[in-house]
């Protein structure tokens, strides 16, 4: 039914090229005025265009509350944000350039997959973020993993698979992220009003039978936590199943990808062995949504250095991350490179910490810190943290 | 004789070669460089003196010492906080001294920040002082005292003598007691948050040091009539 698509980007590493060869996309409109502030008047990522990069925009509490109080923003970006009084998050060319692909995507074609990478602390993250709060306005179905290191990194629990020969549960977490899964997606649940298509049966007394709502689902998993692992798993069939026929949109963001694939995970069975993270029972229904066998949805993924073992972390590059089948999993994908602070960036960061005073004027000091920091967004954050 | 003299003066002059070339090592300390090596001179601002004073020309050939590793002419560079950060640093270790007084100094501001905030009107949000730095400067000038007691043996009794105080010496010990206010605490709680909370309590002239500082005023005031004893 679904061919492979036909374009194929490897190591685009100059975005500019990307939305002109992307065949679905016209060229979107450039803006015609242009407001030299660091603070941008619009706060609708729907509306944001190219010529606001570089500016910051203040998401609402109540959206932050909803979209990232389980996670999906780093914690030293967290602390900053209770300092500051507000949630501001920084556009930047990057989540542009996805945000406008996807605004001109055609969503009866195979579903693009996006692959952000980049060097640590420039941004990925937050790139996602702003990404996640435009499908959350835009009405996307969000399937959003915070930070996948943290599943196969810093397993809360494991327990091995009931229904499953020789997998692995980690049952806690997943129980967590449906939680983190309705917190983002009620309001959209009980709009849409999305039914299963088959029944499922838990234990001889317990069932969600077919045309039941997708949140009965979800409410399962989170009720009887030995089930969320295989709730998951149904929701996510679900979800594809919808999509297919074109009653929602799904936004798939995970941040932390590569950790699929990297067969060094901390999850350890009874016998103490280590734990495979294709032998995990829901890796299977994440990477079946990052196929591109289905329709009316996008994937955004992050691979990060941090998702894998320290002694590993010698590249950025998505071919050494994902390795051989990572990268045939996903190919054909669109790579997206996140790049440290351009100089306008830089000096509208400044601005923002100066405006926030978090930092004290001080003549000189924005030359000596870019040099130091090398324009790399987490760097200047922990340098400027002490002045 | 004559030779018995000879051996005298022969012996008595290489012991005097022997104690100046003594006195010269003992001038130099343990230092790498010979005594000739001027100190550098690592701030741009003193660099441009000397060059608008034309005395750059008396030292342009002099050998010069390399700078120091805290001696760097950063903009925020301040000698006051590095001089802390010795008085912090335990067994050599610097980085971490100094990440210690770096986060004392975010944590100041979070704090301070916070009631920034909190503040409703202007008037209010103007008087917080945010900058740490600042804050810094002012505790320690808080907690400097102006005498303090030195015990004086007279008639085979130790007196406890109030003595006024260099300038040095109160600066060190204002920086001492901050620094030991800092480590009392309780084992939960991280030594950057502790010195953060003393530096801006001794910055509004309140908290532990500052009434350690009035406390041994008071113990001065109270041993007055002994102070006499400091000459006689």
């Amino acid at each position: 039914m679904f061919k492979k698509p036909r374009y194929i980007f490897r190591y685009n590493k100059n975005p500019k090229s990307l939305i002109t060869s992307f065949q679905c996309l016209t060229t979107a409109a450039l803006p015609t005025e242009r407001i030299d502030s660091f603070r941008c008047v619009i706060n609708n990522p729907l509306e944001q265009n190219e010529g606001h990069i570089g500016q910051f925009y203040r998401v609402p509490e109540d959206v932050v509350s909803k979209l990232f109080s389980q996670g999906g923003l780093p914690k030293s970006f967290r602390i900053q944000t209770k300092t500051f009084a507000e949630t501001c998050l920084m556009i930047r060319k990057p989540s542009i350039d996805i945000i406008n692909c996807i605004k001109n995507l055609d969503f009866s074609k195979p579903v693009p997959r996006f692959v952000l990478y980049g060097q640590k602390g420039v941004g990925k993250s937050l790139s996602l973020a702003h990404i996640v709060h435009y499908g959350y306005e835009a009405g996307f179905l969000l399937v959003h993993i915070p930070w996948l290191g943290e599943w196969m990194r810093r397993p809360k629990d494991s327990s091995p698979s009931e229904t499953k020969e020789g997998y692995t549960n980690i049952n806690l977490d997943i129980a967590s992220w449906l939680v983190h899964f309705k917190n983002q997606n009620s309001l959209l649940l009980e709009k849409a009003n999305l039914k299963t298509t088959q029944t499922y049966k838990w234990t001889k007394r317990e069932e969600t039978v077919a045309n039941s709502n997708l949140m009965d689902l979800v409410d399962h998993g989170i009720n009887r936590i030995k089930f969320a692992s295989d709730c998951v798993l149904a929701l996510l069939n679900e979800i594809k199943q919808l999509s297919k026929s074109g009653k929602c949109k799904t936004l798939v963001a995970i941040d932390g990808f590569n950790a699929f694939f990297y067969p060094e995970t901390r999850i350890r069975t009874e016998k103490k062995e280590i734990v495979h993270p294709h032998n995990v029972s829901v890796t299977e229904g994440f990477l079946s949504l990052t196929r591109f066998d289905w329709k009316n949805a996008v994937a955004v993924l992050i691979v990060d250095e941090l998702a894998i073992a320290e002694k590993d972390q010698t590249s950025y590059f998505p071919r050494y991350l994902l390795g051989k089948d990572g990268f045939e999993h996903l190919d054909p994908f669109i790579p997206v490179l996140v790049n440290g602070y351009s100089n306008k960036e830089f000096l509208s960061c400044m601005n923002y910490y100066r405006e926030r005073r978090w930092v004290q004027p001080l003549p000189g000091l924005d030359d000596e810190l870019s040099v130091i920091s090398s324009s790399n967004p987490y760097k200047l954050m922990q340098l400027c943290a002490p002045l | 004789m004559a030779s018995l003299k000879r051996i005298f003066f022969g012996k008595h002059s290489f012991i005097n070669q022997r104690n100046s070339i003594y006195s010269l090592i003992q001038q130099n300390g343990m230092s790498q460089y010979p005594s000739y090596y001027i100190q550098p001179v690592y701030r741009k601002e003193a660099q441009e003196e000397l060059e608008k004073s034309g005395e750059i020309m008396k030292i342009t050939h002099v050998p010069t010492r390399a700078a120091l590793n805290d001696q760097t002419s950063s903009v925020y560079q301040d000698e006051l906080v590095n001089l802390f950060i010795n008085y912090v640093m335990r067994d050599g270790l610097k980085t971490l001294a100094r990440g210690l007084v770096e986060k004392s100094f975010e944590n100041i501001k979070r704090i301070q920040l916070e009631k920034y905030h909190k503040a409703k009107t202007e008037a209010e949000k103007q008087a917080i002082e945010i900058n740490p730095k600042n804050i810094f400067h002012q505790a320690v000038n808080n907690c400097k005292p102006l005498l303090y007691l030195t015990p004086i043996k007279r008639g085979g009794v130790k007196y406890q003598v109030p003595v006024p105080i260099p300038d040095k010496r109160s600066q060190f010990l204002s920086m001492k007691w901050l620094i030991e206010a800092a480590r009392e605490k309780e084992r939960t709680v991280h030594f950057p948050e502790k010195l953060a909370y003393e530096l801006i309590d001794a910055a509004s002239n309140t908290g532990k040091v500052v009434k350690r500082k009035l406390d041994l005023h008071k113990q001065c005031e109270a041993n007055r009539a002994y102070a006499h004893y400091r000459w006689s």
